[in-house]
């Protein structure tokens, strides 16, 4: 029963959204669609219930067992509460509490998680990127091309060059880059059909946890 | 040999230290440098330049002369769709392109929505929004929300597909509310406009670190002839190509280089308010050179950070690219000696 359902639910959904791409008809295309619009509409503030509720519970569950580094749910129990309590109150347009939380602390610190990988890539490239065999040290030429063929000072530098290092960069991108972007997206596309399938016909079940 | 042998073993807080220096140096003292435009950005901005009545008018009489007749016959019948899909930690890549586009379209008098999925992005467009308007506002321009552009701010990202097909018939039964909650057929951008659906909301542009763009080419554009543009991180960047190829991605702003390409077309064409021309590109007056010489005050800071920011990434470049070649210099000097050991 508790597979049973779900199933079913899944493979008639499914179903009725391959039937709703495929078949144009208006009962399809409008009422169906628009009855669905309501559905997900009226679904939607349920679904961030439950994840307010979730993100509570979890992080009261770490005080009050002493989990570790339980103190830092206090500060993400904290932010929940404070932007809530701010965006409710003042609203989230420009010179507001909310925006001035954006601008100075949220601004900053996410791009300072972001501005790191700079950091690391550099240490990456010095530390291993070797010119060890030949693949290597295609893609190690690609990747030096293509770094100065992003940068204006590269452009300056290369110049006096005999060849133009945009063009090169621009056509690694356009050629080697798109045939091989191409057949993964390929790989990709097929792989998600028949996985899709699977599901449909209720050959994959893993999702729906448990262990078979 | 032991110089090369120490810089092989080199602690990585030194290379930390280095690539700070490299950053902030450049950011601290501009440098002038020449921004090259390539051509997924010149689609997007002349794709957007074609909806401004200015070129509509120009376009009608060929005459030459635009009256403010003309152009107020044009003016709000075309708009573009702005999706921001990214929150604060992608912003220093993404954020200069989105000003830039969001410049373009009030300096042309190009009327556009802007929305969301993601809570964290809705202070994102008030930023960019406050930026763009009160700079603007300086040279005695007036802005009006509403009017100039609707902000529709967070929409939950369970409606996102009936938002997107929605559109394809009415914006306004689509979207329902602006951000302040006023309904959008009160609004004058729609009420008092042919603006409807994606027939003259014929460009979305998605900025995200991702390929959430995919999401317009599937749905929007075979179903409704919608054109989709993307701005991404540089990292996604190489992803999109094959959809530019086929066409199916009109245009693309990748990274801080595309956002610092955009900037460089604003400023020489859009803030002078002339229609875009490939000749002039290639060949700038002295009053576009004045605009895109970023050590000068003739544009704030806020519409050149992306040029600002190149100069920072050019040195950063260079710095990584001689890493690399010592780095190999003294993996081939070590391997050397160790063959001649042998």
């Amino acid at each position: 029963m508790k597979k049973n359902i779900p199933l079913a639910i899944v493979m008639t959904l499914g179903f009725i959204f391959v039937g709703w791409t495929v078949i144009p008809a208006k009962w399809m295309q409008d009422d169906f669609y628009t009855a669905f619009q309501e559905f997900v509409k009226t679904m939607s503030p349920f679904a961030v219930f439950l994840g307010v509720y979730s993100l509570i519970n979890v992080h009261y569950n770490k005080i009050r067992m002493k989990a570790p580094k339980w103190g830092y749910s206090y500060v993400t129990l904290a932010g929940l509460f404070v932007t809530s309590l701010v965006g409710f109150i003042w609203g989230t347009q420009s010179g507001t509490p909310s925006q001035w939380i954006f601008r100075n602390l949220m601004m900053p610190m996410s791009s300072t998680m972001f501005s790191l990988l700079a950091f690391y890539m550099a240490t990456a490239a010095y530390k291993s990127f070797r010119a060890r065999s030949v693949e290597a040290t295609v893609l190690l030429l690609a990747a030096i091309v293509v770094m100065l063929g992003q940068v204006p000072l590269g452009m300056t530098i290369s110049r006096s060059w005999p060849i133009n290092i945009l063009d090169i960069s621009q056509w690694i991108m356009d050629v080697p880059n798109l045939a091989s972007k191409r057949g993964i997206l390929l790989g990709v596309g097929l792989g998600s059909v028949a996985t899709s399938l699977k599901i449909l016909l209720g050959i994959e079940r893993t999702y729906l946890g448990g262990g078979d | 040999m032991n110089f090369i042998k120490n810089l092989q073993g080199l602690d990585r807080r030194y290379v930390f230290i280095f690539i700070a220096v490299a950053i902030i140096i450049p950011l601290a003292f501009p440098f002038k440098s020449v921004t090259y435009t390539t051509s997924p950005v010149e689609s997007l901005y002349q794709l957007i330049d074609s909806y401004s009545p200015y070129v509509r008018a120009d376009d009608l009489n060929n005459d030459g002369i635009i009256s403010e007749e003309e152009v107020e016959a044009f003016k709000l019948d075309r708009a573009i769709f702005m999706d921001f899909y990214h929150d604060a930690a992608t912003m220093p890549e993404l954020f200069p392109m989105e000003v830039a586009v969001m410049r373009h379209c009030i300096y042309r008098k190009v009327p556009f929505f802007t929305f969301t999925i993601l809570p964290t992005a809705v202070p994102l467009i008030e930023e960019a929004l406050s930026v763009v308007t009160e700079e603007i506002e300086k040279t005695g321009r007036v802005i009006e929300r509403g009017k100039d552009y609707i902000n529709i701010g967070y929409k939950p990202a369970a409606l996102y597909l009936p938002i997107l097909l929605g559109m394809g018939d009415d914006i306004a039964a689509a979207v329902e509310t602006d951000s302040d909650g006023n309904r959008i057929e009160n609004l004058p951008m729609y009420r008092d406009t042919a603006i409807r659906n994606y027939t003259q909301m014929n460009l979305v542009y998605e900025t995200s670190g991702n390929d959430q763009g995919l999401s317009w080419m599937i749905y929007a554009r075979p179903r409704f002839g919608v054109n989709v543009a993307v701005g991404l991180t540089a990292v996604m960047a190489a992803d999109q190509y094959p959809y530019i190829q086929s066409g199916q991605c009109v245009g693309m702003t990748a990274g801080l280089k595309g956002a610092a390409e955009y900037e460089k077309l604003v400023d020489m064409f859009a803030m002078n308010n002339i229609n875009y021309s490939k000749g002039q590109l290639d060949d700038p007056t002295e009053e576009m050179l004045a605009n895109l010489d970023i050590t000068a005050d003739t544009v704030p800071t806020e519409f050149k950070m992306a040029r600002l920011g190149m100069n920072a990434q050019s040195v950063a470049h260079i710095l990584i690219i001689v890493f690399i070649i010592l780095g190999n210099i003294g993996y081939f000097l070590e391997k050397r000696k160790q063959n001649k050991n042998l």
